[in-house]
């Protein structure tokens, strides 16, 4: 871990789809802040600086936030029950309008997600077990839709999350304790799924996410402390998981599924732990540097895979990347007393990651190569498994005058 | 043809000819580099070299005048340069200042004495020198490329415009390029008053990582580089002289079936090797109107 920036503020966030990404924060819903402010801003980051780019008020304080997959508009997830929706295409001239509001929620918006295949789909969840479906084209006209009929009704939804591969399944996981797979196409519910430990401690599936290419994968985790697992499922046999992931201590809140190595999934809660997993495997690769308090979302940012960030309710939002090569240094960390609530919120110093497997993700190293050598020879290699590579040394006729149609082998 | 098959036993990432054509070093995922001796009839080979902790991304022989040695780039965060002597290879120095992996290692023309270029995914790049009298000395351009270097390369000792007249200081100027995971390719210039590499343009094209960059090695009327990117595209930017501007060439119009990862220039320069996701290794050569035309293709 290289720690690239360390923001101060108890917020939830969302990476933008960008190369360079952007991070945008919105102050958190539930928490008092030391100064006992109510008022609730957006604010957005680059990678390295701790002053925001731009800041703007927001109506409410935030549970969630999602920037749609094309960067143009972000929404959050109020606590006053509404949805607001940012215009974010001129944020590189230092502007984000407000430009829309979703009125439907009766509490609480929890969470939401924009979908992947089709920009404009919004999905979002709240109290009362409420799920909305949202049409982002008509900003001026929302006119938001259930998703059809639960099979036993939910209490909060807590988290929602669409299927990569196809656009009319979600996701949805609340404080009922179960998950449950939705067809829009269908308009109902189709599955739901459920977990008791060995040992009869119910699990509270209340995180869901989906595997970043398999339509059927998914992963979903417990945020009770008497079963903080993590578990795989795949929905063919939707009776028991695949993989049970054990290593929280405590409650398991967010989880995010890295879009282009399914090898890596990262996971955060209350035990206040950041960790790295191959959730294929079942392997815990890493553990990041413990926070003072819960950390509560985890996300890696979409075009920048190495670079992720977790925020936390010891005002921090941390912005590091997965792997550090850099010798140990000495390990510190002070826990936040009681009574320096008020005065001091932050000690956290730094802390190298505990690293258990090295695992060396897909988007490095090339799967293929050429180079020439002297006298006109050409080194290839090439893929040709999984595992497996083939090399040839061919000699490359150079071409005079004409074309060079036929190479010497 | 030579076919080497299964030399490693995880992927192969690169396999480069040393200064004769007589040696192949290959390096891989299962963390070794292989030395092999190939000729028209085979190969044979010669030594595994292991010492990494992670895999090995690239190999770079360094000029024969000074030693047969070679360069490895990892995973693991580090360069290590091994050396043969006597038939007996091992690791004489090691350049661990990057905090993540390695993704390239290349030597400069030994003009410029045994220098070494290092690109890295903490976003930096360092050169590093090894001194006749056994030291080494290291630059490191902090935040060359933010999120990742991927790949760097120097350009030829004499710059284009000199050719004719080598008397010309010119012939000191030290550039690089590199590219990374901002999607930029860059160029850079050792500024002899600073003792530092400073950015002396940044050339915009790319709409993905820029996975390689190819400076060709010639000394041709104008200076070419070659950008292989994500985006599945290569382009080729041309400068005609020191200091003026990089014209941008899409090498074909139409893009390639996937990722292109590498990209190697003839050691005269003017064939151009690109490798891709899809296993194919195209040629490219430019035509008395400037246009790329294929040269052909490897088959697989």
């Amino acid at each position: 871990m290289v720690k690239l920036n360390e923001i101060n503020t108890t917020a939830t966030f969302a990476w933008s789809n960008a190369a360079i990404p952007v991070l945008a924060t919105g102050s958190a819903a539930g928490v008092i802040d030391d100064d006992f402010s109510s008022t609730s801003s957006l604010q957005f980051y680059s990678l390295y600086d701790k002053t925001p780019i731009l800041s703007v008020d927001a109506d409410a304080k935030f549970y969630d936030l999602d920037w749609s997959k094309n960067n143009t508009l972000l929404a959050g997830a109020l606590e006053n029950g509404t949805i607001q929706f940012w215009n974010t295409d001129k944020l590189k001239s230092g502007s984000a309008k407000a430009v829309g509001k979703g009125i439907k929620h009766t509490g609480s918006v929890k969470t939401l997600q924009f979908n992947p295949l089709q920009h404009n789909v919004l999905v979002s969840g709240g109290s009362n077990g409420e799920i909305f479906l949202w049409d982002t084209n008509k900003l001026e006209h929302l006119s938001p839709f259930g998703p059809g009929n639960p099979m036993t009704p939910m209490d909060t939804i807590t988290s929602v999350a669409w299927n990569h591969a196809v656009s009319h399944i979600f996701g949805a996981a609340g404080s009922a304790g179960y998950t449950s797979i939705w067809d829009l196409k269908s308009k109902k519910e189709v599955l739901h799924l459920t977990y008791t430990s060995p040992t009869g401690t119910r699990a509270s599936l209340s995180t869901v996410q989906w595997h970043p290419s398999q339509s059927t994968k998914l992963i979903t985790a417990s945020e009770s402390d008497g079963a903080p697992v993590i578990l795989t499922w795949d929905l063919r046999n939707s009776n028991a998981p695949e993989t049970i992931l054990t290593g929280h201590s405590k409650g398991v809140l967010s989880l995010d599924w890295n879009a282009q190595d399914p090898s890596f999934l990262l996971s955060c809660g209350k035990d206040n732990t950041t960790m790295l997993w191959n959730p294929l495997t079942g392997d815990k690769l890493a553990e990041y540097p413990t926070t003072a308090n819960w950390a509560f979302k985890t996300r890696f940012a979409p075009a920048a895979p190495d670079v992720f960030a977790t925020s936390s309710f010891d005002k921090k939002v941390i912005i590091q990347t997965l792997q550090d090569t850099s010798p140990p240094v000495s390990t510190r960390i002070s826990t936040v007393k009681d009574s320096d609530f008020w005065n001091e919120i932050s000690t956290t110093d730094t802390q190298q990651p505990k690293y258990f497997v090295k695992q060396a993700p897909g988007w490095y190293g090339c799967h293929s190569s050429v180079s020439f050598g002297f006298g006109a020879k050409l080194v290839t290699v090439s893929k040709t498994g999984d595992k497996t590579s083939e090399i040839k040394i061919s000699k490359v006729k150079l071409p005079g005058s004409t074309k060079n149609e036929n190479l010497e082998k | 043809m030579v076919t080497i098959g299964n030399a490693h036993d995880d992927l192969i990432h690169d396999a480069v000819l040393d200064y004769y054509g007589k040696r192949l070093a290959t390096c891989s995922s299962d963390k070794s580099i292989k030395i092999f001796e190939v000729s028209d009839e085979g190969h044979k080979l010669l030594e595994t070299l292991r010492g990494h902790d992670g895999p090995v991304w690239q190999v770079s022989w360094a000029h024969p005048k000074f030693g047969v040695i070679l360069a490895s780039a990892s995973y693991d965060g580090k360069v290590l340069i091994w050396k043969e002597d006597q038939g007996r290879w091992s690791i004489i120095s090691e350049h661990a200042v990057h905090h993540a992996s390695v993704n390239s290692v290349s030597w400069a023309p030994h003009e410029y004495g045994a220098l070494l270029l290092v690109t890295s995914s903490d976003g930096r790049i360092s050169i590093v020198e090894y001194k006749e009298d056994g030291t080494t000395a290291s630059t490191v351009v902090d935040n060359a490329h933010a999120i990742g270097v991927n790949s760097a390369t120097w350009a030829p000792p004499v710059a284009a415009s000199s050719a004719v007249d080598t008397t010309d200081k010119q012939q000191h100027e030290r550039r690089f390029v590199s590219g990374g995971c901002d999607n930029l390719v860059k160029i850079w210039k050792y500024s002899p008053e600073t003792k530092s590499y400073l950015l002396e343009h940044t050339l915009e094209g790319h709409s993905d990582w820029v996975r390689d960059v190819a400076w060709s090695p010639s000394v041709l009327v104008r200076s070419y580089i070659a950008s292989a990117s994500q985006d599945r595209t290569v382009i080729i930017w041309t400068q005609d002289q020191p200091g003026a501007v990089w014209k941008k060439q899409l090498l074909t119009e139409e893009k390639f079936p996937d990722v292109v990862w590498r990209a190697s220039w003839s050691l005269s320069g003017n064939i151009l090797a690109i490798s891709g996701g899809d296993n194919r290794v195209t040629l490219w050569r430019e035509n008395v109107d400037g246009k790329w035309e294929s040269a052909g293709q490897i088959d697989e």
